[in-house]
């Protein structure tokens, strides 16, 4: 049984290339413990995918977004 | 040639704003290039809490700069950066091809179907 495909949400919203220093946008495609959503489960475009991994990381290094939610100490 | 960069500062949030307008200025005079046709672009978002701590201090006050320079200026001005202790963090990346429009602006609000989340083992 194949499950019905997944749109890309990003293509939908019409938004061709995601900034890095958008981290509410960026946020939503981290699980809960602040992993990259896989396209898997977010339903990606293998484009967008490619480029919310690497915003996602330059937003880490910027520490706008946790490498690990939750963690103290 | 010159090509466009974009640089994010990370300031210790301490320093004022004056003395961060005056750091920018002298790291970006030596970014001065002869046929770079616009003036760098500086955006304060202010002092902003930080995801972690980065160097032992909870916020940080962040500027975005878009500045046209030659490439083999650049060695040269992030050596000046790193040298600089009251830069917690500064990324500097290339901003050609097609940028990301209008800055800081996220998708539509909230979607109708949330994304689904993984269980994940703590």
């Amino acid at each position: 049984m194949r499950r019905p495909s997944k749109t890309c949400q990003v293509c939908e919203s019409g938004v061709r290339v995601l900034d890095y220093k958008d981290e509410r946008t960026l946020g939503r495609f981290l699980t809960e413990r602040g992993k990259i959503l896989p396209s898997r489960l977010s339903g990606m475009c293998a484009r967008h995918q490619r480029q919310l991994s690497t915003a996602i990381k330059r937003a880490r290094q910027l520490a706008l977004l946790p490498y690990i939610k939750g963690y103290t100490g | 040639m010159t090509r466009r960069y974009e640089t994010v500062y990370i300031f210790d949030s301490a320093l004022e704003e004056p003395a961060i307008t005056e750091k920018l200025q002298r790291f970006h005079g030596l970014l001065v290039t002869e046929g770079a046709a616009a003036a760098p672009t500086f955006n304060h978002w202010g002092k902003r809490t930080l995801a972690y701590p980065v160097k032992k201090k909870e916020t940080g006050y962040y500027v975005v700069a878009q500045f046209e320079t030659a490439p083999d200026r650049l060695p040269e001005f992030e050596r000046a950066v790193k040298l600089d202790e009251s830069v917690l963090r500064f990324l500097v990346i290339a901003a050609e091809g097609e940028q990301p429009q209008p800055p800081r602006v996220s998708t539509p609000a909230p979607d109708d179907e949330p994304i689904a989340m993984i269980e994940e083992d703590a």
